[in-house]
């Protein structure tokens, strides 16, 4: 997958930043929305590929 | 029969038993029929008489059964024995439709509340009655032979479009009347699908990626649909459907009717609108000085005996039609906005305008439309891009491309691609982004309804030596003047030490089906980063 440039940068890291790890997990995410995929196009059916097989991105790459 | 004769069968049968598929527009005014070509370009066919867009009228004359544009003109003195804009009867009880439009040809009738139509199909005075059901087949069948007849094969399958209100029973229905065709319905699709696919066909997978909302406005003959479709890592969910159904093309041409009844009385003091002959006649003429209406300035219009034995010349000017057309102008750009507003967006959400059918091809419509998006918005008709395909074209295209990319799949996998179990998905309440820049603005990465699993990697650029944090959050929009999308909840932080200026932090937010998210950052081309995951919500069970 191709990754999408941003020309702004990163904000500097906090002077407080205290954790031993490089990595802090805050919250989840809000509940989803169950809505419906068009089945139609090539991606969807990639998609629909994928589920079927139970194949994740990485997998459906190699 | 002779009539406007069907394509004559292939000369030799297909030796190979290589499928041969097409796409199919179903639409109460006109249809049309596409394929695609060996290097995957979708094309519209002509039928015999060289039209494209083939009206959806059937008509007899004793045996004789005609079929598109000759049927269409014999609604001027064969209405009786003509039946048209029959697609919306299609797997309705008869108490369930409207049958307005047909009351200048067959008028349904009620057979065991199925409509159906009292017709003279042969050269005596018999009557027979052909329920909605046969009327399509007999309709597919024509298309299929006139494809057929150009592509030199059989054909076998097709994808059909309908609009987004089609029931099961009446997609079950057209299902049935195809079969009776010897036609196998691939898939039915819909159409602002159908024509998002069309414009996506001219892209490259990269762009076809790009997430945007886009607004369909499908304006056709009798009624006139819009959706919003959140197209997102090429994936097309439909956020929101608006219709109506007493706007289209059919009141364009009243407003001309009119124009011209009136300059017409003026002149001969008989109202051509009061006979049914004069009218049938008129509205015939009036349609075709509408279109060029949409190429041109002005039109002339010309009708040998119109009433009462006077014959009638005129000629309109476009600015005096639009003028009278306001109204209607005016309801279809309030079908465009209500649509978004049902998708509880804004107008300013929207990235792209697909304009589709017949009626886009006026200018004062496209450029009323395009007159509510900023001007980046491209707005796709003829009279507003350049680049815009034909709106009349695109239902068939979308569903040629369709048809081409499961011609190959049995009818098991088609079933299982389609079923419910994979095709609702959770799609993201809100944007998951990072925050930027020194004023700590909100980037999106992962737009709010995009579907999970779903997987985005962003770079950014680093401008100094140093430490960064990547925070990720999810946005709340918030729009005052322009769009803007603010942080409001920090899902997780991580900590990128010792980057280098010039350098660039790649980071990859991978959403599971669970909601869980893995997160990978890294300066470019290092060992330098972060990563780590964030667990779904706990399910209160
Ligand atoms: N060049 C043009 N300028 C203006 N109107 C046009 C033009 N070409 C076709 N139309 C109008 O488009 C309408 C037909 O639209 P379309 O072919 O999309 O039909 P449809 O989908 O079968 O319609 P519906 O199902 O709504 O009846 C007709 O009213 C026709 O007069
Ligand atoms: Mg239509």
């Amino acid at each position: 997958m191709a990754s999408v440039k941003i020309s702004k940068s990163l904000p500097t890291l906090p002077e407080d930043w205290n954790s031993e790890s490089n990595f802090v997990a805050h919250a989840p995410l809000s509940p989803a929305v169950h809505r419906n995929l068009s089945p139609t196009g090539p991606h969807f059916l990639a998609h629909a590929r994928r589920k079927r097989h139970s194949r994740t991105f990485s997998e459906d790459d190699r | 029969m002779s009539g406007n004769p069907s394509p004559s069968p292939q000369a030799s049968p297909d030796l190979d038993d290589t499928k041969t598929v097409i796409g199919i527009a179903f639409g109460n005014t006109t249809s049309s029929i596409a394929y695609t070509t060996p290097d995957g370009k979708a094309e519209v066919i002509a039928n015999e008489e060289g039209d494209r867009q083939i009206p959806s009228v059937l008509s007899w004359v004793g045996s004789e059964e005609y079929h598109g544009t000759q049927a269409k003109s014999h609604l001027v003195r064969n209405a009786k024995n003509t039946v048209a804009y029959f697609r919306d009867f299609l797997g309705k009880h008869y108490s369930e439709i409207d049958p307005t439009n047909s009351h200048n040809s067959a008028h349904p009738v009620d057979v065991d509340d199925v409509p159906s139509f009292n017709l003279q199909q042969a050269d005596n005075e018999t009557i027979s009655t052909v329920s909605i059901n046969e009327i399509t087949t007999r309709h597919l069948i024509r298309l299929k032979e006139s494809a057929s007849d150009f592509l030199g094969h059989k054909v076998t399958g097709a994808v059909i479009t309908v609009p987004t209100d089609f029931s099961d029973a009446q997609k079950k229905a057209l299902v049935t009347a195809a079969k009776a065709a010897e036609l196998e319905v691939l898939q039915i699709i819909h159409e602002p699908v159908a024509a998002v696919l069309a414009y996506a066909a001219r892209q490259t997978p990269e762009e076809q990626s790009i997430d945007k909302n886009i607004l369909v406005a499908d304006l056709g003959g009798t009624r006139c649909d819009a959706a919003v479709v959140a197209s997102r890592g090429g994936m097309y969910t439909i956020l929101a459907t608006a219709h109506d159904y007493e706007l289209g093309g059919l009141k364009l041409d009243e407003v001309l009717v009119d124009h011209f009844s009136k300059e017409f009385i003026k002149k001969h003091k008989a109202d051509p609108r009061e006979n049914e002959r004069s009218l049938a006649k008129l509205k015939l003429e009036t349609e075709g000085t509408k279109r060029t209406l949409s190429l041109g300035t002005s039109a002339t219009i010309s009708i040998e005996s119109l009433a009462d034995g006077y014959d009638f010349h005129s000629t309109v000017n476009r600015l005096r039609y639009e003028l009278s057309a306001k109204k209607v102008f005016d309801q279809i750009v309030s079908l465009a906005e209500n649509v978004v507003k049902k998708a509880e967006l804004d107008l300013l959400d929207i990235g792209e305008v697909i304009l589709s059918g017949g009626t886009s091809h006026t200018p004062k419509i496209a450029s009323r439309i395009a007159a509510l998006f900023p001007e980046s918005v491209p707005v796709n008709a003829p009279a507003t891009l350049a680049t815009a395909l034909n709106p009349s074209e695109l239902s068939a295209r979308g569903a040629a491309i369709q048809a081409s990319l499961i011609a190959e799949f049995d009818k098991e996998d088609i079933e299982q691609s389609t079923h419910p179990a994979v095709t609702v998905a959770p799609h993201l309440s809100y944007p998951i982004g990072v925050v930027i820049g020194e004023d700590n603005s909100f980037q999106t990465i992962l737009e709010a309804q995009t579907a999970v699993p779903a997987r985005r990697i962003a770079q950014f650029d680093v401008k100094a030596d140093g430490d960064v944090i990547v925070r990720i959050c999810e946005g709340i929009r918030e729009i005052v003047v322009e769009k803007v999308e603010r942080q409001v909840n920090v899902i997780a932080e991580a900590a990128i030490k010792g980057a280098k200026k010039g350098g660039k932090v790649e980071v990859t937010i991978n959403v599971g089906s669970d909601l869980g998210l893995n997160i990978a950052a890294r300066v470019v081309g290092t060992q330098i980063g972060a990563r780590g995951e964030v667990k779904p919500e706990a399910r209160s069970a």
